[in-house]
């Protein structure tokens, strides 16, 4: 069971399991409120550096807040745009694009022209864009984010199904007296969620690396809650006099991104029938 | 048995290797040396550079100073005199309730047209069109005519005599008549000035190239081409000039000075600057309405500690309602003391003993190290039993008739420029009708600040900026913060006076 084939996914999955206990249990898990000021402890380094405090571990930030606390608590936002974006985003683009590839004609001209025109842009221009025209906001990032990547999902299911329709169990789901939606739910699209949970996990770490990249950009979530990208950005002035700002919401965003691909890596390599044969 | 050499020996490369390790060693040197400002091109980072090309469209200290490069004002405040100076005008009169301005001879615009009293007469038409998009309308509301007998001549007449019509005509930058009538709306893309520099292009989103002006009428500039780039980023600005990508950037974060007062190719230069920084309130929105809810406002925020602890101590907090070097200010008064728990008490009395929701608006990267200050105040104010919502908005949004001057903002942290005389911003932001930046109206202030206006003697005319300050204390109007120093950083070739009004004019630097 643990063996080398499942390795990336071990590991992966261990650190994905981290990030969700640290964004369940944060209030547990945090030494103090990531929000509480204490300006006469501010830049505070790390514990381990001199002129370290022992009440900080992670030291404090340029307004005296815990950085250990706020990492904790920036681990909520990371978890809960991902996990609903790639819900969200999921859900919407495997329905239209199991529709487009099952009924073609139509639907399948409608949904192609409108992904194409989604894929026209690099997503994280759309990202801004929707974000510039609704305001900051957990709600609006999360719809933001799932417009900029409904597509992937679409496109991957509808190219799935339109070979899938064409074969046989598919033609006899049909003969047996299957309506069209029932087959296409009951028998089509399960056969494509391996492939869907690949691009999902891929997916999700590049929905928190946008994430962190819109509240670095300040059109993220507002100033006062903490995110790993926001962290980052309010740090960079900061750079020269106090790097822990900027290195420990950093090695967040990159520990995080680095287990879910690698979950997602240890996925594909399961789910991917040319490299099963090989064993 | 003879050996074939192969490949280099080992002298070879030690001579080599050591070659390319003094090279290495001496190349960040040699970079440091090579770049430093030229007298060809000065290239300006700011915080803040025109939003548009209407060069009336805004109401900003820094942006008067860039386009005063191309169109100059009648006059100008001089620091080190505390008086104002001539520019465009050789001398000026106070005569009742009339301003006669005497215009300097023999200058010429840069199309070659001769500067007249027309041309004053003509760019004042154009400020005062609110219509067309100027944000400087209200300081005319005083003048009824404006007459010019003869080409040399100027005569403001106002309702009523108008003591303190320098300070309003300070900034007001003129245009040519001839330019205007050749281009109509399209004067602004061909602005045409008597200033030390010619306008060459200005493209959206803050970048702004001008040239020199080389039959200018007054010294000529040293700097032969200003660049000014629009840089919200403090770090960025900071890396670009430590990079040699600018010459000058302003608002250098005062954590980083100490470092940089060793960088060998850089040079800080700081001063206390006249931008005061405050929380203002609209009265239109509730809860501002409620003086108690004001007052409780005051006692919960603590701008001492945020000079302290934000600022690094480079910072002065507010006394009163104007910094003390303001004319007007009062030292017999004392901020509001920071005092969360009298803030709940007012609260409560104020109908709202489980605290009170407010918004609080600012424009984050306009103003140094703003987001921090906001934040600061958000936690200090939810000690007094407030509940606060941050939100940042584009400059442009956040200033513009949506935002600050539509009304539309109830709590906002703002700076006020160039404040060196306290009627400026009793008569913005508290007199009825002058802006609606907080829709505050009340007769007996604006007997006041009317009363001050029309007074020419100076100490009667403080006593009552005095009176009013009080006013506005006891009624808890809006929340004073501080002044900051003003800090620059600028390539250490490049010579430059500081100036306390946040302008940046190439005119002024030299090379080294």
């Amino acid at each position: 069971m643990f063996s080398q084939r499942f390795l990336k996914i071990w590991v992966g999955g261990a650190i994905l399991s981290l990030l969700i206990v640290c964004g369940v249990a944060a209030p547990l898990l945090a030494p103090r409120d990531p929000q509480a000021q204490t300006l006469e402890d501010r830049l505070r380094p790390p514990r381990w550096l001199e002129s370290g405090s022992q009440a900080y571990l992670l030291g404090t930030d340029n307004l005296g807040r815990d950085m250990l606390s706020r990492i904790i608590y920036g681990s909520r936002i990371s978890l809960m745009v991902g996990v609903a974006t790639v819900l969200f985003a999921g859900l919407v683009g495997c329905t239209l694009g199991a529709v487009a590839g099952y009924f073609g004609s139509t639907a399948d001209e409608v949904v192609s022209k409108v992904s194409e025109i989604f894929l026209a842009f690099p997503f994280l221009l759309i990202a801004i864009a929707i974000m510039a025209f609704l305001g900051q906001g957990v709600g609006n990032l999360i719809m933001a984010l799932m417009l900029s990547r409904w597509v992937q999902y679409c496109r991957v299911v509808r190219g799935e199904v339109l070979s899938l329709k064409e074969r046989d169990f598919v033609t006899a789901a049909k003969a047996l007296g299957g309506r069209d939606f029932y087959v296409l739910f009951r028998h089509v699209v399960p056969n494509t969620f391996a492939s869907v949970t690949v691009i999902a996990t891929f997916g999700m770490a590049i929905v928190i690396i946008t994430e962190a990249s819109l509240s670095f950009l300040g059109l993220g979530v507002p100033a006062h809650i903490p995110t790993w990208g926001s962290m980052l950005s309010e740090g960079r002035s900061y750079i020269n006099r106090a790097p822990w700002l900027t290195i420990f919401p950093g090695m967040a965003i990159f520990i995080t991104v680095f287990g879910i691909n690698l979950l997602g890596d240890g996925l594909r390599d399961v789910f991917d029938p040319k490299l099963r044969r090989q064993r | 048995m003879a050996t074939k050499k192969v490949g280099v020996s080992r002298r070879e490369f030690l001579k080599k290797s050591s070659a390319f390790a003094i090279g290495a060693a001496a190349w960040p040197q040699f970079l440091r040396s090579a770049h430093g400002a030229s007298r060809d091109r000065v290239t300006i980072f700011h915080s803040s550079v025109a939003d548009s090309i209407h060069p009336y469209n805004h109401s900003s200290s820094p942006i008067y100073g860039q386009w005063q490069h191309v169109i100059e004002p009648l006059f100008e405040y001089d620091f080190k005199r505390k008086d104002y100076i001539g520019v465009l005008a050789e001398s000026w009169q106070f005569q009742g309730n009339k301003w006669v301005f005497k215009l300097r001879k023999g200058i010429k615009f840069h199309d070659g047209t001769p500067f007249t009293s027309k041309d004053v007469a003509f760019s004042v038409e154009r400020m005062r069109d609110e219509k067309g998009g100027s944000l400087q309308a209200p300081n005319f509301k005083d003048i009824v005519e404006i007459q010019t007998p003869d080409d040399q001549t100027v005569i403001f007449v106002t309702k009523q005599p108008n003591a303190i019509l320098l300070d309003r005509l300070d900034n007001r930058l003129i245009v040519s008549k001839a330019a205007g009538d050749k281009y109509g709306d399209k004067l602004y893309e061909n602005l045409v000035g008597t200033g030390p520099y010619k306008f060459v292009s200005y493209q959206r989103g803050g970048h702004l190239v001008f040239t020199r002006n080389d039959d200018y009428w007054g010294p000529k500039a040293a700097i032969k081409e200003v660049i000014f780039k629009k840089v919200t980023e403090d770090a960025a600005r900071l890396a670009a000039l430590e990079s040699g990508q600018a010459d000058f950037i302003n608002n250098v974060p005062d954590h980083e000075v100490p470092r940089l007062k060793k960088h060998p190719r850089i040079r800080i230069d700081q001063l206390e600057g006249t931008r005061m920084f405050f929380l203002a309130m609209n009265f239109a929105f509730k809860p501002w309405d409620n003086k108690l809810v004001r007052q409780a406002a005051n006692y919960s925020v603590d701008a001492p500690a945020i000079v302290r602890n934000i600022f690094d101590g480079i910072g002065y907090p507010c006394n009163g309602p104007v910094g003390a070097n303001v004319l007007g200010a009062d030292p017999k008064l004392k901020r509001y003391p920071y005092d969360p728990q009298k803030a709940k008490q007012l609260l409560a009395q104020a109908g709202y003993p489980n605290g009170c929701d407010i918004q609080l608006y600012y424009s984050a990267g306009r103003y140094p190290k703003d987001r921090e200050v906001c934040q600061v105040v958000a936690a200090q104010m939810v000690k007094g039993g407030f509940r606060v919502e941050l939100i940042s908005q584009e400059w442009a949004l956040f200033w513009d008739k949506q935002g600050v001057n539509g009304g539309r903002l109830p709590f906002y942290y703002i700076g006020r420029g160039g404040l060196i005389d306290a009627d400026t911003l009793y008569d913005q932001y508290f007199r009825t009708g002058t802006t609606r930046r907080t829709n505050y109206s009340n007769p007996d202030l604006d007997k006041l600040v009317e009363e001050q206006q029309k007074t020419p003697e100076s100490k009667k005319r403080i006593a009552l900026l005095q009176q009013a300050g009080k006013y506005i204390m006891d009624e808890a109007l809006f929340i004073p913060l501080y002044n900051l120093a003003d800090i620059y950083g600028t390539a250490k070739n490049l010579d430059w006076k500081t100036r306390p009004d946040e302008r940046v004019m190439a005119r002024d630097m030299r090379i080294k």
